[in-house]
């Protein structure tokens, strides 16, 4: 009994704080450009690629694998929004922009996912631990150093994020486009530069994510669609653009699963998350801090 | 995508007709075109090629069905490929273990497939959007859980049903395989045409308005709620009928006719050809299976194409590949009506072309 809540506890620290990395991306770039980016699990992909290259092949240091995959997916997400988004950017207020934006997304997405399968096949790849070894917290409740590193990197990056928003320049600006387009480009906000780097970062995130997941699952070229659909999940169960929505929403769907994990096993995890979905939809159509219509980040 | 501009015709020329916009000549060329089309499995003689065009005209009418709600309705249902696998579970279930005609249980399984559309449109009205398409995308996969995780062997579970005795088992190898493309022709042509006619009628108009002015649709007494019912039965029935057929041309259906991977091929069928349109399924559907049938060999070459395709098509021609033609269509046959006005005075049978 105490070994299973013990075991449910750690399971929603580490999945709660992964599924974080990934959404809160989403959310970022929703507060800011009013997209859902349907190509972040591709980031997720390549970011576990990329620990795969530099762990595995080259055999470098793991430091080396998150700097380059932050770097290699900022610069990918950057180049996203420029070729998927940008030329769309001045139907910014036609109805179907949402729409248009997530279609050309996951058309960016549909090719990235083929193009890895065309460069390294279908198989999957094991990627070393970042860290090997682990401790047993309980009798029976494992925790790897890996899960552990990746929480604290998770909570960190977190953390830098919101620091960022709050205290620096561009983090100011970022905020300030969220809140309201036309007031900060009066007020001088150099938008064209901003939504790029917006989506850099946020593939960012989810490219060291996808460092961490690639030594937990593996890297091959469909390791982006389940933490795609998770981060899905967790942006619109915490509401779209709010970012405490969206941490205590990767917590709680972190939570969720982790005790269909242990009580009915894995198999059924996921179908009782779309379950829990469907009716907190239903009940409460913005999700838990979502505003209808408008976004604040 | 879709064009927004006001587009609905002025009162006089929707009681004139119900299709504005078809001339004579039109009428002529698009039954030309099912002629022509109907012919083919006369003139084809590889078993491969006929199977490959049921297969697209089967996806055809799942397609124009899903127009209709995600296009014309504006509702951003990522659920359809349930619907159309219920419709095919649904009509395959009967036919395999009731004696009644395959026929009855076509219809059987369209009815199951509208009803789970209806079921499906009530939490849709609440929300907008992308929440919108979480919402039918979890519904979606729910679905494809419960059946792939279906122990009482009603379903097969991942294997999918056994081999079902379809609407022309008792015919040869060529006889049925014509005999399903006339039915599947039939259908998709009339799915065609009767969503044409009721999305520029009453309750297309009332569809459009609900999509591009919700709160003054509803201010001006058009109820979502009895119009999106109704789109979703329709929807939802022809799904169902697609996935009816698609069980009986198969002999089998699995879940794997369900999930991201044919989703995104159907997408890109219904974004590249043009959503909302009428035109646009058949432009898209055709297109992208001739490009995927093309690429057969080099699977992850078809959809990085498609990728690029859909990336291409979205930038530049944002209403799709129908709204293409038809502009230049309009330009082509504004200057031919230059020419010959005169002739053209007394019908004046198209009031657009200006």
């Amino acid at each position: 009994m105490i070994t299973d809540l013990v075991g449910i506890a750690v399971t929603t620290i580490i999945l709660g704080s992964i599924y974080g990395l990934v959404a809160i991306g989403m959310t970022l770039i929703y507060g800011t450009l009013r997209i859902l980016d349907m190509s972040q699990g591709s980031m997720v992909m390549v970011g576990s690629f990329i620990g795969w290259g530099i762990l595995v092949v080259a055999g470098w240091n793991p430091v080396l694998a998150i700097l380059a995959a932050f770097a290699a997916t900022f610069l990918l997400g950057a180049l996203t929004q420029l070729v998927s988004v940008q030329p769309l950017m001045k139907r910014r207020n036609a109805i179907d922009f949402e729409m248009v934006t997530f279609i050309t997304t996951f058309a960016v997405a549909m090719v990235l996912t083929n193009v890895a399968l065309e460069v390294f096949g279908p198989f999957q790849r094991n990627v070393t631990p970042v860290i090997g070894g682990g401790i047993t917290v309980y009798h029976g409740v494992d925790l790897p150093y890996q899960s552990l590193a990746m929480a604290l990197v998770s909570v960190a990056m977190m953390a830098g994020l919101g620091i960022f928003l709050a205290r620096t320049r561009w983090g100011m600006a970022i905020r300030a486009v969220a809140q309201d387009l036309d007031a900060a480009r009066l007020m001088g906000v150099p938008v064209g530069k901003l939504y790029p780097l917006t989506m850099g970062l946020a593939s960012a995130l989810a490219g060291v994510a996808g460092v961490f997941l690639g030594g937990l699952y593996f890297a091959y070229p469909g390791a982006g669609d389940l933490p795609l659909l998770e981060a899905l999940i967790v942006v619109i169960f915490g509401g779209l653009g709010s970012l405490p929505g969206t941490v205590y929403a990767a917590y709680a769907i972190g939570l969720i699963q982790a005790v269909a994990e242990v009580t009915v096993g894995t198999t059924w995890s996921l179908p009782i998350l779309y379950g829990v979905i469907l009716l907190v939809l239903i009940v409460r159509p913005y999700g838990l801090l979502g505003k209808p219509s408008e976004a604040r980040l | 995508m879709t064009p927004r501009e006001p587009q609905s015709p002025p009162p006089p020329a929707l009681a004139a007709s119900a299709f504005p916009g078809m001339t004579t000549g039109r009428w002529g060329l698009a039954s030309l075109a099912v002629v022509l089309a109907a012919v083919l499995p006369l003139v084809v003689s590889s078993q491969y090629v006929l199977g490959v065009m049921i297969t697209t005209l089967i996806l055809l009418v799942l397609n124009i069905s899903w127009n209709f709600v995600l296009g014309v309705a504006g509702v951003w249902n990522f659920g359809q490929l349930a619907i159309y696998a219920l419709g095919g579970y649904g009509a395959g279930i009967i036919m395999l273990h009731s004696p009644v005609s395959p026929w009855l249980a076509l219809l059987a399984g369209g009815l199951v497939a509208a009803v789970a559309a209806v079921l499906l449109s009530f939490p849709t009205l609440r929300l907008y959007g992308i929440y919108t398409s979480l919402l039918t995308f979890a519904f979606a996969e729910v679905i494809q859980y419960v059946i792939l995780n279906d122990g009482s062997g009603l379903t097969g579970g991942s294997f999918g049903l056994p081999i079902v005795r379809g609407l022309y088992s008792s015919l040869g190898l060529n006889a049925s395989a014509r005999a399903y493309f006339w039915t599947a022709l039939a259908v998709a042509v009339i799915a065609t045409v009767l969503l044409a006619a009721v999305g520029h009628a009453r309750l297309g108009i009332a569809l459009r308005a609900i999509r591009d002015a919700p709160a003054y649709a509803a201010a001006r007494g058009v109820s979502p709620l009895r119009y999106r019912i109704i789109a979703f039965a329709i929807s939802g029935f022809l799904a169902g009928i697609a996935g009816g057929l698609y069980v009986s041309y198969d002999q089998s259906i699995s879940p794997s006719v369900m999930g991201l991977t044919p989703m995104s091929v159907y997408v890109t069928m219904l974004v590249i050809g043009g959503l909302g349109t009428s035109t646009g399924p058949i432009i898209g559907t055709i297109l992208v299976q001739i490009v995927a049938t093309a690429l057969v060999t080099h699977p992850g070459a078809e959809f990085t194409i498609l990728g690029l395709f859909l990336l291409v098509v979205v930038v530049f021609v944002p209403d799709g590949l129908a709204g293409l033609v038809g502009r230049h269509w309009r330009r082509i046959s504004a200057w031919a009506a230059e020419d010959e006005d005169d002739e053209l005075a007394e019908g004046s049978p198209d009031p657009h072309v200006a």
